[in-house]
């Protein structure tokens, strides 16, 4: 053997060569291992410690958090229940009550809002206690809301990852000119809007159906989802303005619909650009086989492609379902007092006189991660990998 | 549901199909018998996948018109077009179980759950998988997940079967064994078959006729005996075949093929400055360096088994012969080859036409 080949001999190496280089393929070498693991020890510290200060906090008082930071319970100051006492109880409506009433306000405000252009309903005024309420609200909007921009996103990045959509630039064009000239009718000429609107479209099939061969240039599928994706490269500020003017034009400003449907709308574009995707890396014989089988379009899409993305499509909720817990921009906006959420609690801790009441904020906080790990916990169980193992081939 | 046993004829009626600017298939036309198992025999890229996918509905023709029996479905969906079809890849739904993924066809169409569960044991019966009906695809083996296409395949007693190259995912003992079943099979339900394979093994053994196809234009259709000992050109007769068969590239002049300064008698008759003859390995035999058509050195023997390979050069060519397995000859001996007459195929080399 030469005498190049002894310093590549695992036993013949010194100890700083040792330090270095990995003992094994897919090992890390120890100099390695001690860099990587202090860094991710130093970063979880990052991530834990607010949590548990906010914790810690909302067991304090007054007084405990006025005299400077303090960290550890019983030794640097004594615990009270005063901050949750004040948040839960203190109210004299305060009780398990609450959320049943305030689900039935929102059911019935819901109705009267549905039912409005039939039959006029009074709205339903808020009970006091409010963190109950917000608690309430919060719930129902993220669920409901991340419910119906999960099942439209999915469908919509289904039909996009199957189906080859052609729409014509020129139609386009007319399209867009058309809505011009809704508004311009509305607005200027007085016209109702149903009767420009209604023309509108049937003038837009006529044209397109009559010059739409002449146009050449269309556009694709992918042209039509960074269109989709488009819509959240705005920042949420700029139109807020305009969509507090909307709301309250339909008269759906402090509604829970008004918060559910935006938050639909606004994360649209997420779920669609997350699960078009997942859809596109389905091998697609599964479907045409369930085609051929004679399974219809939405048969194949509930039967087989839903169950197959299964962990796709929980990540998705996951995220959507985290974004509209913690959104906060859209409720102060358009809520006053019936739908105020729970970030808009937080921040209402927040007082003009009393400065910010640390303690107070905390509890309220710590009441509004409780139930984010909770759904981090239970979707986390669908987004197990394998589940295409054995579709095709072997 | 349509009743057991319909057999149906299928017609690809000058069916044409592009990708853009791609030609993939250019006037096809095919006619296949009711009850008949029929090979789409091509090498990739020849357009027999697309074919079948044209059959399947699962792409729509350029131009032509496709039928199935009596009824032009050119434009109907294809699960109104009461076919089936095996993957290549199986496609079996991964997170239903054996019995869920045979009975799928049946569950869609709604029948009543008792119904259902007898079909889907009497279908796998047929392929001897009713011990693994709870279990799930990632599961069994290849050949196993083989069967479960299978067996949702013909659990709808379809009018006609797809298949897209179904064994090419098994190891070859596995193969070979699937091949026979399935011969058999499609012998005693009787449903017309159209079968996709690269493999011409494939093709000899399970067709009743073999469909040749190349760059979109069907070469030959044939039996398989009639494609192996009457190719009607130069693609088809190097096509088919194990070791392929030997060309040579020459004259041919009156009775006589010339080559490497050989004349080489021939049964047929012509004046063609660019022929090639082609001679199957089997046809030809190794001989003494006098008594030979030709003579030339072994440029290496190969032992199969029940035989030897002795490839021999010859000028600029190199003749493959299958001889006898105690053969003995080695590297660079002398040694004389005889191409019979009657075994000599000749085609024009421009066109790939066969001259007889």
């Amino acid at each position: 053997m030469s005498v190049a080949h002894t310093k590549f001999d695992l036993q013949r190496r010194s100890l700083l060569e040792k330090m270095f280089e990995p003992p094994a393929v897919g090992k890390m070498a120890p100099v390695a291992k001690v860099v990587v693991y202090s860094f991710l020890a130093i970063w979880s510290l990052f991530v834990l410690f607010p949590i548990y200060w906010v914790i810690i906090t909302s067991f304090k008082d007054a007084a405990a958090v006025n005299q400077g930071p303090s960290y550890i319970p019983f030794v640097d100051f004594q615990p009270t229940l005063d901050a949750w006492r004040i948040n839960f109880t203190a109210d004299p409506y305060c009780d398990m009550a609450a959320i049943a009433r305030q689900l039935y306000l929102l059911a019935h405000n819901s109705f009267a809002f549905v039912l409005s252009p039939v039959v006029s309903i009074p709205p339903m005024e808020p009970q006091i206690c409010k963190i109950y309420l917000a608690f309430t609200n919060s719930v129902v909007i993220s669920i409901v809301s991340t419910i119906f921009c999960v099942a439209v996103g999915s469908m919509a990045a289904y039909a996009l990852a199957r189906i080859q959509y052609r729409p014509k630039f020129g139609n386009i064009m007319i399209f867009v000119l058309l809505i011009v000239g809704v508004i311009l009718a509305t607005t200027y000429a007085g016209v109702p809007w149903w009767m420009s609107s209604a023309v509108a479209l049937a003038l837009f099939f006529f044209l397109a159906r009559a010059l739409g061969r002449h146009f050449k240039m269309s556009l694709g599928n992918g042209d039509i989802l960074f269109w989709i994706i488009s819509q959240r490269i705005l920042p949420p500020i700029v139109v807020v303005v305009p969509l507090y003017v909307m709301f309250q034009a339909v008269r759906l400003l402090d509604t829970h619909l008004a918060l559910i449907l935006l938050y639909a709308v606004a994360n649209l574009p997420i779920v669609v650009w997350l699960m078009h995707d997942f859809f596109a890396n389905l091998p697609i014989e599964l479907e045409e086989s369930a085609q051929l089988d004679g399974a219809t379009r939405f048969g194949i899409f509930w039967e087989i492609v839903m169950p197959l993305t299964r962990p796709g499509l929980a990540a998705t909720t996951l995220l959507i379902l985290v974004l509209n817990w913690n959104e906060y921009l859209f409720a102060v906006f358009l809520s006053t007092v019936k739908v105020q959420t729970m970030p808009i609690m937080v921040a209402a801790k927040n007082t003009g006189e009393k400065g910010v009441l640390w303690w107070e904020m905390c509890a309220v906080t710590v009441v509004m991660i409780i139930p984010v790990i909770i759904m981090a916990v239970l979707l986390t169980r669908f987004i197990s990998k394998g589940v295409l193992l054995g579709a095709v081939k072997g | 549901m349509t009743d057991g046993n319909t057999k149906a004829s299928v017609k690809f009626d000058a069916v044409q199909k592009s990708f853009g600017s791609v030609k993939v298939l250019e006037e096809f036309n095919l006619e296949v018998q009711p009850g008949e198992f029929l090979v789409l025999l091509g090498a990739s890229g020849s357009g027999k996948t697309t074919a079948l996918r044209i059959l399947s509905g699962l792409e729509a023709p350029t131009a032509g018109r496709v039928h199935i029996g009596d009824r032009d479905v050119t434009e109907v969906l294809p699960k109104y077009r009461d076919i089936s079809m095996v993957f290549q890849s199986y496609a079996l739904y991964p997170h239903k179980t054996v019995a869920e993924n045979i009975g799928f066809p049946l569950k869609v169409k709604k029948l009543p759950k008792a119904e259902m569960d007898a079909a889907i044991l009497d279908a796998a019966k047929q392929v001897q998988l009713e011990a693994l009906l709870d279990r799930y695809p990632r599961e069994l083996s290849g050949g196993q997940r083989q069967r479960v296409a299978l067996a949702r395949a013909i659990i709808r007693r379809p009018s006609v079967f797809l298949m897209d190259e179904p064994l090419s995912n098994l190891d070859a003992k596995l193969r070979g064994h699937m091949r026979a079943e399935l011969k058999h099979m499609q012998g005693t339900l009787g449903i017309t078959t159209i079968y996709v394979t690269h493999d011409q093994i494939e093709a000899m053994t399970l067709a009743h006729r073999v469909a040749v196809l190349e760059k979109g234009v069907l070469q030959q259709l044939a039996s398989p005996s009639e494609i192996y000992n009457n190719p009607a050109n130069l693609f088809v007769a190097q096509f088919i075949g194990s070791p392929a068969m030997n060309v040579i590239h020459g004259s041919l002049e009156g009775a006589s093929f010339q080559t490497n300064g050989a004349k080489v008698k021939t049964k047929v008759k012509g004046q063609i400055a660019k022929a090639v003859a082609g001679v199957r390995p089997e046809d030809c035999s190794v001989t003494d360096p006098k008594k030979g058509t030709i003579s030339g050195q072994i440029y290496t023997t190969e032992l199969i088994g029940d035989h030897t390979l002795v490839t021999v050069n010859w000028g600029d060519d190199q003749i493959v012969v299958k001889a006898h397995k105690d053969f003995d000859g080695k590297q660079g001996d002398a040694v004389g080859v005889v191409l019979p007459p009657e075994n000599l195929y000749i085609f024009d080399e421009t066109s790939g036409e066969r001259i007889r």
